[in-house]
C-alpha cells in the first residue's frame, strides 16, 4: 500500500498532466475488459444480457460498490479502513434493534414511516461515531491504520454479536423494504442510490479543496502537514465519510434481506473491497471514482457470468474468484507495458 | 544496556503478554496451569510458523496475505492427490510435497512482482483470491476427515506428557521443535547472512540497497520461497493437528497474522522486525483470543472485549512512539550514552 518508487506516475512531471493521462489510460482498458467480459458473456449465455439477469445485477452491485467507496477513500490517504463490513453490519444490527426493540407495535402507518427514518438517521450516525473512533486513533494517537481498523473491526463485529446475542434481528416493518427491494422506472433503488454516492464522492475529491487535501495527504504527508494542510483533521473527516457510507452500505443490506446480523460479509467482503480499490489502480494520492465504478461491474460481470457459465457443475460458484485472481494478475502486466511503453516515449 | 532492554518495543510487547496473563490468572486461577500453557502453545504453532514466513517480506517493506492461500492449497491439494492414490505411508511425504508446491507458489508471486514491478499487496491479493478459488473449484469443496494410516496418532505425539485434573493427558506437541528451528534459523538468516542484511536494507531504503549493490531480484525471490516453504510447513501441520483438511482453512486470518507482527514491533513500511518481537505478538494475540474463555465473560460479549484490548494494546506503542517525538533528540542524547 505504500506507495513505492514505482508508483506510475513519476514526480517529475509535477503532477497534473501526468495523472490525468494516467487515470484516463486506466478507465479505457477498464472499460475495454469491461465490454470484452459482457460480449463474451453475451455470446455463449442468451440468458446474461436479459432484463431479468441485469437488474438481478444492479440489485448486488451496490453493496459492493459503496463498501468499495469507503474503503477507496481511506487508501487515497494513504490509510485503509478494515472495519468496513464491521460498520455497515453494526449500523444494521442497532437501526434495526432500535425498529423491534423500542418501536411500539400497532402504531399509524405515519407513525412507523417517522420510526423508519429516524432508524436510517440512527444507522447513518453509527456510521459517523464508527468512523470518529478511527479517525481519533489513526489521526490523533499514530496507530497505523491497517492495526487500528484490525481492532476496530473487531471491537465493532463484537458489539453487534453483544448486542444480538449472535442472532438475527428480523421482523421489521415492510416498509423498509421499499430502500433496497424496490425499483422507479425498473431501475432498482440501491443502484440509484450507488450512482448518486458515487457521483457525490467524485465531485467530493475532485471538485473541493477537501478533496484536493485528502489526495495531497496520500501522496505526501510531510509535504501536506507543511503546506498549511492539517493532516489530524483530514484524516479524521476522511474516516468519518468511509464510516457514513459504509453504514448506508448496512441500511441497503438490512433493508434487502430485511433482517441484520453481526456476521454478514465477514473479513472475505474486506477483502474484495480492497481488490477492486486495487483492480480500479487506486493507490495512496491516486484514484479515481469512475475507475471504481468500472471495477465493481467488471467483477459482478464476471460473477454473474461465470456462474450462469458453468451452472451445474460442482462448486461452480467458487470459480469466480479464481476467474478474479487471474484477471487481476493480467491487468497489472498489461499496465505494466503500457507504463513501459509510456516511459519510452 | 539494561536501559536499551526496557525501551525496547519487544520489552512492552513481553510486559503487555505478562500483565495479560495475571488479569486472566486473577479472575480464574486455573489459568496458571501447565496444561493452558501447553494448549496456547499449541494454537499458536502454526500461525508462529506463518508469521516467521511473513516476516521477511514485511521488514522488506512488502505487506502479504497471500500466504494463508498457500497454506490452504499446499495441503489440501496434497491431500486430496495422495489419499485418492491410497496412501497410507508416512507424513514425511505430504510436507515433502506440500513445500515443493509452496516454494513454487511463492516464486509465482515474486516472479511477478520482480519481473513486472508490482506491489507485493496486490500481487497478493490477487494470489489470495485466485487460490482459495482454485482450491474450491478445482481440487474439492469439502473438508476430508481421512487420515493415513502412518499418521493418525500424529496429533497427539507429545515431547512431554502431564496429567492435569480438568482435561486428563495433555502435552507438548513435537512440532514445537518446528518452530524453534525455523525461528531460530530465520533470525539467523535476517541477522548474520548477506541476504538477511539485504532485507533490512531494502525495506529501510531501496534505492540506497541498490546502489549499495544487493541483489535486490534476487533477495526477494529468496524472501518469498521461504514464505511459500513455510506456509507449506504450516498447512500440513495444522490440518495433522486437528484431523481434517479443509479447502478454506485460515481465509479468515491473513490479517491476524500481520497484526501480530506489526504488534511485535516490526514496522509497516519495512525496514524494522525481529523473530522475537514476532513471537511475542502471536503469543498475545492467541492469549487474547483463547484465554478469555476462562475469564467468565459472556460469549457473546467476549468479542467486544477482545476488540477493546486490541484498541488498548494497539494504542500503546504508538502513543510511546508520540512522547518520544514530542521529547525530540536531547533525550537521546542524554540517555543515549
Amino acid at each position: 500500500m505504500s506507495a513505492d518508487t514505482n508508483t506510475p506516475s513519476t514526480p517529475k512531471n509535477s503532477g497534473q498532466p501526468g495523472r490525468r493521462f494516467r487515470i484516463e489510460g486506466q478507465t479505457i482498458l477498464l472499460l475495454t475488459v469491461l465490454i470484452v467480459l459482457v460480449i463474451f458473456f453475451g455470446s455463449l449465455q442468451n440468458k446474461f444480457l436479459t432484463s431479468r439477469s441485469i437488474t438481478s445485477m444492479g440489485f448486488q452491485l451496490p453493496e459492493i460498490g459503496l463498501l468499495t467507496l469507503a474503503m477507496m477513500i481511506t487508501i487515497l490517504t494513504g490509510g485503509i479502513n478494515l472495519s468496513v463490513n464491521a460498520t455497515s453490519n453494526l449500523a444494521a444490527v442497532v437501526a434495526g434493534l432500535f425498529l423491534v426493540k423500542v418501536m411500539p407495535p400497532d402504531l399509524a402507518p405515519g407513525a412507523v414511516n417517522l420510526y423508519l427514518v429516524a432508524a436510517l438517521a440512527i444507522a447513518l450516525i453509527v456510521g459517523i461515531v464508527n468512523g470518529i473512533i478511527n479517525g481519533f486513533m489513526i489521526g490523533y494517537i499514530g496507530v497505523p491504520p491497517i492495526l487500528a481498523t484490525l481492532a476496530t473491526m473487531t471491537f465493532f463485529t463484537g458489539i453487534s454479536t453483544g448486542l444480538t446475542g449472535g442472532a438475527t434481528v428480523t421482523g421489521f416493518p415492510e416498509g423498509l423494504s421499499i430502500v433496497g427491494g424496490k425499483d422507479l422506472f425498473k431501475i432498482p433503488i440501491p443502484f440509484i442510490i450507488f450512482v448518486a454516492l458515487t457521483a457525490a464522492t467524485y465531485l467530493l475529491l475532485n471538485h473541493t479543496t477537501f478533496g484536493f487535501k485528502t489526495r495531497m495527504l496520500g501522496s505526501n504527508p510531510i509535504a501536506s502537514n507543511f503546506s498549511g494542510i492539517n493532516n489530524k483533521s483530514i484524516t479524521m473527516k476522511v474516516y468519518m465519510f468511509s464510516g457514513l457510507l459504509s453504514s448506508v452500505t448496512g441500511i441497503l443490506i438490512m433493508s434487502r434481506t430485511m433482517s441484520a446480523a453481526y456476521e454478514y460479509g465477514t473479513t472475505t467482503y474486506v477483502l474484495l473491497t480492497i481488490l477492486i480499490a486495487v483492480l480500479a489502480g487506486v493507490i495512496p494520492g491516486f484514484g479515481s471514482v469512475i475507475d471504481i465504478f468500472f471495477a465493481v461491474l467488471i467483477l459482478q460481470v464476471l460473477s454473474t457470468g461465470s456462474t450462469m457459465l458453468l451452472a451445474g457443475i460442482r462448486g461452480s460458484s467458487f470459480f469466480k474468484d479464481f476467474a478474479w485472481g487471474v484477471l487481476l494478475i493480467i491487468i497489472f502486466i498489461i499496465n505494466y507495458f503500457i507504463r513501459i511503453r509510456k516511459q519510452q516515449e | 544496556m539494561l536501559k536499551k532492554i526496557i525501551r525496547s518495543n519487544e520489552f512492552v510487547i513481553f510486559l503487555i503478554l505478562v500483565f495479560l496473563s495475571l488479569a486472566i490468572g486473577l479472575v480464574n486461577p486455573a489459568f496458571f496451569s501447565i496444561s493452558t500453557l501447553f494448549d496456547t502453545l499449541r494454537a499458536s504453532i502454526v500461525f508462529l510458523i506463518m508469521a516467521y514466513g511473513l516476516l521477511p517480506i514485511i521488514i522488506a517493506g512488502g505487506i502479504d496475505i497471500s500466504f494463508v492461500a498457500i497454506a490452504a492449497v499446499t495441503s489440501y491439494a496434497t491431500h486430496m492427490f495422495l489419499i485418492g492414490r491410497g496412501y497410507q505411508g508416512s507424513i514425511l511425504l505430504y510436507y515433502t510435497i506440500a513445500c515443493v508446491l509452496g516454494v513454487l507458489m511463492g516464486l509465482l508471486n515474486g516472479v511477478l512482482v520482480t519481473r513486472f514491478k508490482l506491489q507485493v499487496f496486490d500481487v497478493s491479493l490477487a494470489a489470495f483470491t485466485m487460490w482459495y478459488g482454485f482450491n474450491l473449484f478445482f481440487v474439492g469443496a469439502t473438508a476430508n476427515y481421512e487420515i493415513p494410516q502412518s499418521a493418525v496418532g500424529y496429533y497427539n505425539q507429545f515431547i512431554i506428557r502431564t496429567r492435569d485434573p480438568f482435561v486428563g493427558e495433555t502435552g507438548l506437541h513435537v512440532s514445537i521443535l518446528y518452530v524453534i528451528v525455523i525461528g531460530l534459523v530465520i533470525a539467523w538468516l535476517l541477522k548474520y547472512t548477506t541476504i538477511g542484511r539485504g532485507v533490512f536494507a531494502i525495506g529501510g531504503n531501496r534505492e540506497v540497497a541498490l546502489r549499495s549493490g544487493f541483489n535486490i531480484t534476487r533477495i526477494t525471490l529468496i524472501t518469498f520461497a521461504v514464505m511459500g516453504l513455510l506456509s507449506a510447513v504450516a498447512g500440513v501441520t495444522q490440518a495433522f493437528l486437528s484431523r481434517n483438511f479443509n479447502p478454506v482453512i485460515f481465509i479468515t486470518q491473513p490479517l491476524d497474522v500481520l497484526a501480530a507482527i506489526i504488534l511485535g514491533g516490526a514496522a509497516i513500511t519495512g525496514g524494522s522486525g525481529s523473530i522475537l518481537g514476532t513471537t511475542l505478538g502471536v503469543l498475545v494475540i492467541q492469549l487474547i483470543n483463547r484465554a478469555l474463555i476462562l475469564t467468565g465473560i459472556p460469549v457473546e460479549w467476549q468479542r467486544f472485549v477482545v476488540g477493546l484490548i486490541l484498541i488498548l494494546f494497539t494504542s500503546i506503542p504508538a502513543l510511546r512512539a508520540m512522547r518520544a517525538r514530542r521529547v525530540g533528540h536531547t533525550t537521546e542524547l542524554v540517555e543515549g550514552e
